[in-house]
């Protein structure tokens, strides 16, 4: 892409960040059981955001992460609730490395044009971050495949209305699509910090019929092991919009608030704190861009994953202190829950936990670059 | 005169620096973990010159290699990947572009052609005792007496002053003027009488810094380089290579190599509290590498360096610590006893890269002070 191309998108972004949505939305959203706006969806549709990474013969824009980092980025400055990453970018990535065609015309192209929801149910235990932790059993029938286990921490689950499960078979790992309110499908959903919701997903029996498999064995495997790498990536993309939008509300109240008649901003122990925060912030600039210039042009999977593991690493843990600190330079106002501090540091909590956190990336890098030498 | 290395493929001429480097820099003073003293690496400095490769940044027509912005990075991560260390080069980093801008023909005739040779080599005669990151607080003195100065003051933090052979002064020739007003540029010979230079010995046991004192020092009127009261506009119109190179990760890259081989002999990557603190660090260098790159790329585009590079040289030295911080302590017992120790075949030394890297936050604008420039000019904090 172009960058032209690359600063138009980026215009779109923001101004819909400034005109089609608002805070007062997010704020309306938190803990409603479907969590976000289906019209809002259906406009990031049409404006071809949710195809910005699928391929064009799905109806999407065949571009790249450094794309979907735009999109990822300038809806997380506003705290947009849509599941932008985790159905746009982790589901959908998932199933359009799948070999299904017909799944995935049918699903991908309503997923870019907003009329469908797509979640990912691949994990299954707390902090794991590969896709070889997946236990739920899929085994055939003589029509296609019956599926058991608990699926949790699913995102996205809230609102989706088909959901991409990974479970084991006698020939190896499968993905395959269930839809909401199928038979044997029951979703619960766990209320998260910043209002939205994990799902956990329990399968009992649930019927897979044949052409509803989207990929079996390695295919399957490398599919789900790619879109987690890929999301991972984009999800620190979001932590970077969310840590650059407080760093400014933080460095901006220093500039107004005034105590001991000068503006708190003045004294050298704040600004030394805001200068800290802002070298965390340029640091997972400078890997976000490097990172996602590299995953694009495809590395071998030890390689991708190293670097969605130092990516990762580096926003969660800025993507958090930046939030986190941005409470105690605000000071009581920080703490209110009318204030808007409080929630870039849910959403920033959230964010840093999903996917794996800071300390799980940097196990998962230290273990591929040990074993590298 | 140089060839015109511009118009070589970059490719092409880093092949030729580090054929260069690999074959001619001496292989025993590769990474050292101090300062380099001049009596050690002036074969080198010689071998440069000869080759016509010793002021990179002059232009060809001052017997400097004329690199554009994209060559001279080129250039210095070269050196900078061979572990070559850098000689007292002032002369060649400050004092030669400073001339080139201000001085008069009759001292870039004179000095510059001595400086490239070596014949000079410079010290930076701009901290005193009451003037350390408050520089524009300095307070030597310089009267106008006849044809001369009359310097009389005291330097201090002076590297290797006892190695060179001039000194690049700021000096205070108006008192009434509001601080930074009142400074001027002088060049001085270390020869003249008057000048005593007392080394001190800092915390790793070197003499690397002194003190320089003036005593009524005579010094000639045509040595001040500006307009009379104009040095600090001189003293600051630096190069943005020398707050680009302080921050590059190569030296805290070989430190982390160190301790690498020592955990390996030690068996500590099966620990995993030493390796959740190993990875944290070294993910802190890795990243420092993605900013580092970032601003190589700037440079090489040809767009000056902004005041948001000062975080750059906090972020580097501040890591570099860290890391020698963890080195000691990885030593265990051995990591407070002096030398180099051997480890499965690998020469480590502890307390010399923990020395070694605590000067970088105090030197060149401590990291206080960086931040100060990042609040102030970055931020838009008020004061």
């Amino acid at each position: 892409m172009s960058s032209e191309h690359a600063a138009l998108l980026k215009d779109s972004v923001t101004d819909f960040a400034q005109r089609g949505t608002d805070i007062a939305r997010v704020r309306a959203l938190r803990g409603s059981a479907h969590e976000f706006d289906r019209a809002v969806w259906r406009q990031m549709g049409d404006l071809g955001w949710l195809g910005v990474a699928i391929p064009e013969a799905y109806g999407g824009m065949g571009l790249g992460l450094a794309e979907a980092a735009i999109v990822a980025e300038g809806l997380a400055r506003v705290l947009a609730p849509e599941p932008y990453t985790a159905s746009a970018v982790l589901a959908a990535g998932a199933l359009a490395a799948s070999d299904n065609e017909d799944l995935k015309t049918e699903i991908l192209t309503a997923l870019v044009g907003g009329e469908t929801v797509l979640a990912l149910a691949w994990q299954e235990t707390a902090g794991a971050i590969d896709a070889s932790h997946v236990a739920a059993r899929a085994t055939p029938f003589e029509g296609g495949l019956r599926l058991n286990g608990t699926k949790r921490y699913v995102s996205g689950a809230a609102g989706a209305d088909v959901y991409l499960v990974a479970a084991q078979s006698d020939s190896g790992l499968v993905l395959a699509c269930v839809d909401r309110g199928a038979s044997g499908v029951a979703l619960e959903l766990q209320p998260l910090a910043d209002g939205r919701h994990f799902g956990t997903l329990e399968l009992r029996d649930a019927v897979v019929p044949r052409e509803r498999i989207a990929a079996t064995g390695a295919a399957a495997a490398a599919a789900l092991a790619r879109a987690l790498d890929h999301a991972t990536a984009i999800a620190s993309a979001e932590l970077y919009g969310v840590m650059s939008r407080v760093l400014e509300m933080s460095v901006d109240y220093m500039k107004t608030r005034v105590q001991f008649g000068r503006p708190i901003g003045s004294f050298q122990a704040l600004q030394h704190r805001a200068v800290d925060l802002y070298i965390q912030q340029q640091l997972a600039s400078a890997v976000l861009e490097e990172s996602l210039r590299e995953l694009d042009a495809d590395p071998p999977a030890a390689r991708r994953q190293a670097i969605a593991s130092r990516l990762k690493a580096r926003c969660s843990d800025a993507g958090v202190r930046i939030a986190r600190e941005a409470i105690q330079i605000h000071g009581a106002i920080g703490f209110t829950d009318e204030y808007d501090a409080g929630l870039y540091l849910k959403r920033a909590l959230v964010l840093g936990a999903w996917l794996g956190n800071a300390a799980q990336h940097r196990r998962r890098y230290a273990a591929l670059a040990l074993t590298k030498d | 005169m140089n060839r015109d290395y511009n118009t070589l493929a970059d490719d092409d001429f880093r092949g030729e620096v580090r054929a260069f480097i690999e074959s001619r820099y001496p292989p025993e003073l590769r990474f050292l973990p101090r300062r380099v003293r001049m009596d050690e690496i002036r074969g080198w400095w010689d071998t440069l010159y000869a080759h016509g490769w010793i002021a990179p940044n002059w232009p060809r027509e001052w017997g400097g290699m004329g690199l554009d912005a994209g060559k001279m990075v080129i250039y210095l991560e070269e050196l900078e990947r061979h572990g070559v260390m850098r000689a007292a080069d002032q002369g060649i980093t400050q004092v030669g572009p400073i001339l080139m801008k201000y001085g008069t023909d009759a001292q870039k005739s004179y000095y510059l052609p001595r400086t490239a040779s070596g014949e000079i080599i410079w010290a930076q005669g701009y901290s005193e005792p009451g003037a350390g990151s408050d520089l524009a607080n300095l307070q030597t003195s310089a009267v106008i007496d006849g044809d001369s100065f009359l310097v009389n003051g005291q330097k201090i933090w002076t590297s290797f002053a006892q190695e060179a052979t001039h000194i690049y002064l700021l000096v205070r020739t108006d008192k009434e003027a509001k601080k930074q007003k009142g400074i001027s540029f002088l060049l001085v010979d270390l020869e003249t009488p008057g000048i005593t230079i007392r080394p001190i010995r800092n915390i790793a046991g070197h003499d690397e810094f002194c003190e320089v004192f003036f005593d009524n020092v005579r010094v000639p009127r045509d040595t001040l380089v500006g307009d009379l009261n104009d040095g600090w506009t001189v003293a600051k119109a630096l190069l943005g290579f020398e707050r680009l190179n302080i921050g590059s990760p190569r030296r805290p890259q070989y430190a982390l190599k160190r301790l690498e081989l020592l955990a390996r002999s030690k068996g500590l990557f099966d620990d995993a509290g030493f390796v959740d603190r190993y990875t944290a660090i070294k993910l802190d260098l890795d990243d420092l590498a993605s900013l580092y790159a970032r601003y190589v790329a700037q440079v090489k585009r040809g767009e000056p360096l902004g005041h948001d590079v000062s975080q750059l040289k906090i972020w580097a030295m501040e890591t570099w610590q860290r890391l020698t911080e963890l080195l000691v302590e990885t030593g265990a017992e051995d990591g407070v006893i002096e030398g180099a120790h051997d480890f499965a075949g690998a020469e480590i030394d502890f307390l010399a890269p923990f020395y070694y890297a605590r000067p970088g936050t105090i030197y060149g604008g401590s990291s206080e002070i960086q931040r100060n420039i990042l609040s102030k000019y970055v931020l838009e904090l008020p004061s």
